[in-house]
């Protein structure tokens, strides 16, 4: 037995840290203004960032093949989180989609808790069923059609971003299982079409793409978002306006502490700043996918590259949208962005991997 | 074996990440870098506010630099809404102290806009009511400078200097011509705000607005002051219509007075007619000028040779008869037979058609055209007039005649006195101009001098000597006595043209002009002077207008120090002048001898010795018969 990996617990908690420095420079202003209270985000951030802390350390010493065995019963209870979510009185609506539990002040996602649910349904069908995968109807179709439900369930809150965070991710998995490259190439395809069609039937959405790739030909609709994200990180230049200095999050860029918390550090640290992040991100994945490779059991090396995966396109996701290479989805950015939920997810996947590193 | 495909697609997948993750970094490289100057400044823009401080206009100063337009510093109430937490209060208070509706406050301070000007009732504000807000402190009103536009002689050279609109902008005369000049660049207080329009603790920063240009123009106020105080007088004594008055510096084209009646305040525009604001007379009026343009026919047939000024003769019988039409001598009877010197001294209209004739059509409107009539003179001023001539082709013994002496062409007094000028200073036609010099405007130094601009020679400087010889004569001798000043060397002409109304000559309304230039030797300054409709009042050019330029003439002399000349041109008499003797020098003689050498003249003596040592007036000079001569006695 092998220790446990440090180096990932070091980045994490750095990455966590500097997070809730980022949430007290992005949110001060807005949380003076709307709570009277400056650190109310950043005193929520950090009770979740404990908490997860200690969840994290738990499940480091948990054995990890114990998932495998109650994955069923895991993707259950989310299913029925989800659907349970979607029922006026019990799920609560935050930016128009009815996607939280309201818990004594705090919020709950059950779709982020349904991502760690089905990387592990997922892992564990793919070392079951690792001889039928190369059979497209046998192996690959009833995987779809649970991801399926799982996808349209979260479309119904809706939360297009953790969708589409989810379903990468798992595509992705399906990926390196060895199913047949032609496989992903048809199913391609035939999503291009399908966007062709969606199109074809209402050209608004063309309007759309166009505004994502010109957002100033709607400044105040739907170019207003990105417009006041650029604002933030072109005057960041290489070096940033300096700490706690931003002026896009007085009031110009809406709720900086979650999704666009990015453009916040460009504006304050800069080319420079984006150049470390980005350094955290690729050091954090590297390590995870040495553990996936490392670990002897084909669900280890699943269930570890499911997780860091998730959050790797998570992370792309978010910075993808907030420099205006994709339209505006909104994720947040793992580790750093305000949010109980999606930190202490991340800090679960975390624990997970870590208990697979010591098992390797 | 298994393993190693799947090991294979990790580190694929790995790969990807790693790729994606380059070209997010790659992109916001770009954006930070390539875009940083484009995103800078809009997002400055969008977090700064700026409030306007408006710039002083130039200003406007005759050839001496006294002030003819100033700026007097107001304050304009500004206001930003979405600084304003009590607008309903905010409101109240201000349409208090401006007297204005509260709905309409309201307004202003409730306007969605990042700031609001209070127009136009809280523009210009003065100095109590501003204090009155500015004591308020109220949230996100502000006062800002604001300058407006002051003309301290009022009325004078009113329509050449025009006036300027609420905001500024120059409406008309030199204001509109020199707006881009006279404009300046309004500076502002930058302050940075957040995204509910909130001024936020940033410094702000002053960009300093820059004053418009100041315009040096080749008008000199006090001859100005005289010129507007001669067309104020004439204008009460004969009830006039309208009266015009020009004088110009015939070796430049420099326009050194121009006024005209009626005139108007540019401080208070709005209470004048827009008839009277818009028409500058001297260069929009157009209508026949009379005798005053016999000067160009003259000057043609003194160029041409086909006139003897002293050896040729002309018969005037009172009448003469052209293609069947009879024109008529303005003197009942004629004047006889006369040299073609007294002919222009007489003003004799068979003479002058006589004259015409002996060029031809062609040659007389080939001079009139070389002379700048029927086109604009090209002044740096808006609403210049043409005027109208005979086409060439079209002209008839009739129209030559007529237009010889002055009648049936129609022409501006700008026109006239630059052709008058052309005529008497060797022959150069001159563009006439306003503005001299353009100044900064703190220091008053010079940015750029305008210089004459002058045309090709029209005629010998031996034709113009003799022009200015023959004018002179008609000052001394004809019909332009009454501008004539002792020891001063003038020359000149009279005009009487009837006012066309409806189409037909009127038989009581007339135009009185007279123009003349002085010194008749080295011309200094032409004056042009013209008054409409004079009444009570014998209809000729030489009674009304000749006094009004002789005071202008006489206002010249003291102005420009122009020194009298000795060779001038006694004048000659007419039962109704008082004769004028030259002063015998009686300085060293005995008081006894001086008594008898100064018979008929009236003495007072200062001192009380036998010999005189001075004499006032100075001896050698013209003196009226019987006027008062002081001897100094030792």
């Amino acid at each position: 037995m092998k220790k446990i990996d440090k180096k990932i617990i070091f980045i994490v908690i750095i990455m966590a840290l500097f997070g809730i420095v980022m949430i007290y420079s992005a949110s001060s202003i807005w949380a003076e203004y709307r709570y009277q209270d400056a650190f109310k985000f950043v005193k929520a951030q950090s009770i979740f960032f404990i908490l997860g802390l200690f969840i994290m350390f738990f499940l480091a010493k948990i054995d990890y093949k114990i998932y495998s065995k109650k994955a069923n019963m895991i993707l259950f209870v989310c299913f029925l989180l989800l659907v349970l979510v979607l029922i006026p009185g019990i799920g609560s609506i935050r930016n128009g989609s009815r996607s939280w539990f309201g818990l004594g002040g705090f919020g709950i996602q059950p779709s982020e808790f349904a991502k760690i649910g089905l990387i592990i349904y997922v892992a564990k069908y793919l070392e079951k069923n690792n001889r039928i995968m190369q059979d497209i109807k046998k192996g690959v179709l009833p995987l779809i059609l649970v991801i399926g439900v799982f996808f349209l369930l979260i479309m119904l809150e809706p939360d297009f971003g953790t969708a589409m965070v989810i379903v990468l991710t798992l595509v992705i998995m399906i990926f390196i299982s060895g199913v047949k490259l032609s496989f992903f190439v048809k199913v391609g395809l035939l999503g291009l079409l399908g966007i062709v069609i969606l199109i074809i039937i209402a050209p608004y959405r063309m309007m759309r793409i166009v505004a994502f790739l010109n957002p100033w030909s709607d400044p105040l609709g739907s170019g207003y978002q990105i417009i006041q994200s650029l604002y933030a990180i072109g005057p960041g230049g290489i070096l940033g306006q300096g700490f706690l200095k931003s002026r896009q999050k007085q009031f110009y860029l809406p709720e900086p502490q979650t999704d666009f918390i990015f453009s916040i550090i460009s504006e304050e640290f800069g080319f420079l700043g984006i150049l470390i992040i980005a350094f955290f991100f690729a050091y954090l994945y590297y390590r995870i996918i040495k553990t996936s490779l490392k670990s002897p059991s084909l669900f280890g090396k699943y269930l570890a590259f499911g997780l860091g995966t998730g959050i790797i396109v998570q992370a792309l996701l978010n910075i993808a949208v907030v420099i205006g290479l994709l339209p505006v989805t909104g994720v947040t950015l793992p580790f750093f962005s305000y949010g109980g939920s999606s930190l202490l997810v991340s800090l679960i996947s975390m624990g997970i991997i870590l208990n697979i590193s010591k098992n390797n | 074996m298994f393993y190693n495909n799947i090991h294979t697609r990790i580190r694929y997948v790995f790969l990807v990440v790693l790729i994606c993750l380059i070209i997010c970094i790659a992109k916001v490289f770009y954006i930070q870098v390539f875009s940083y100057q484009k995103l800078n400044t809009l997002a400055d823009a969008l977090w700064s506010r700026k409030l306007p401080i408006m710039a002083d206009r130039g200003e406007i100063i005759d050839r001496n630099g006294k002030v003819l337009a100033t700026n007097i510093t107001t304050t304009s109430l500004v206001v930003i809404p979405n600084q304003i937490k009590d607008k309903e209060l905010t409101a109240q208070k201000l349409s208090e102290i401006l007297g204005t509706d509260y709905d309409d406050m309201l307004k202003h301070v409730s306007k969605k806009t990042s700031i609001e000007r209070v127009h136009p009732e809280g523009r210009q504000l003065s100095y109590e009511v501003a204090e009155k807000i500015d004591n308020l402190k109220l949230d996100g009103v502000y006062l800002v400078k604001e300058s407006k536009r002051y003309y301290p002689y009022n009325n004078l050279l009113s329509h050449v200097l025009g006036y300027v609109g609420i905001d500024n902008q120059g409406l008309s005369g030199l204001e509109l011509y020199y707006n881009d000049y006279l404009t300046g660049e309004d500076g502002s207080i930058k302050y940075f705000s957040d995204g509910k329009g909130h001024k936020l603790e940033l410094a702000e920063v002053y960009e300093a607005p820059t004053s418009g240009i100041t315009l040096q123009l080749t008008i000199d106020l006090d001859l100005q002051l005289a010129v507007e105080n001669e067309l104020e007088n004439a204008i009460q004594k004969y009830e006039a219509d309208g009266a015009i008055a020009l004088a110009m510096n015939p070796k430049t084209g420099e326009i050194l007075a121009m006024a005209s009646r009626p005139s108007f305040d540019p401080n208070n525009y709005q209470d004048y007619n827009t008839e009277i604001i818009n028409r500058n007379l001297p260069i929009w009026m157009t209508f026949e000028p009379g005798s005053t343009f016999k000067i160009i026919t003259l000057t043609a047939a003194l160029e041409e040779k086909t006139i003897n000024l002293f050896e040729g003769t002309f018969h005037d019988s009172g009448s003469v008869n052209v293609d069947g039409a009879t024109i008529h001598c303005w003197k009942h009877g004629g004047h006889g037979t006369q040299t073609y010197l007294e002919v222009v001294e007489n003003s004799c209209n068979p003479g002058f058609v006589n004259i015409g004739f002996t060029l031809g059509t062609d040659k007389l409107m080939e001079y009139i055209n070389e002379f700048g009539f029927g086109k604009k003179t090209g002044i740096d001023l808006n609403g210049e007039a043409k005027g109208i001539l005979f086409k060439k082709e079209k002209m008839g013994p009739v129209e030559t005649a007529t237009t010889a002496f002055g009648q049936g062409v129609s022409v501006t007094p700008i026109q006239q006195i630059r052709a008058v000028s052309a005529a008497i200073n060797g022959g150069y036609l001159y563009t006439p101009y306003i503005v001299k010099n353009f100044l900064e405007s703190e220091t008053k130094s010079l940015i750029k001098a305008i210089n004459p601009t002058k045309e090709k020679k029209i005629i010998s400087d031996e034709t113009s000597s003799l022009v200015r010889f023959a004018l002179e004569n008609v000052v001394a001798k004809g019909s332009g006595h009454n501008a004539y000043i002792e020891n001063y060397r003038i020359g000149g002409k009279t005009g009487t043209a009837q006012t066309v109304e409806n189409g037909i000559y009127s038989s009581s309304k007339y135009i009185l002009s007279f123009v003349g230039f002085m010194p008749a030797d080295d011309p200094e300054i032409v004056v042009y002077v013209a008054i409409q409709n004079a009444k009570n009042v014998v209809q000729y050019g030489g009674t009304v207008s000749a006094p009004i330029a002789k005071n202008i003439f006489k206002s010249a002399i003291d102005i420009f120090d122009i020194k009298p000349s000795k060779d001038v041109i006694p004048k000659e008499y007419t039962w109704l002048d008082t004769k004028y003797v030259i002063l015998p020098d009686v300085v060293n003689m005995n008081l006894d001898e001086a008594k008898k050498a100064l018979k008929g003249f009236k003495l007072e003596y200062s001192g009380n010795g036998n010999t005189v040592i001075y004499e006032s007036p100075k001896p050698g000079s013209y003196v009226k018969e019987t006027s008062t001569i002081t001897l100094m006695l030792n």
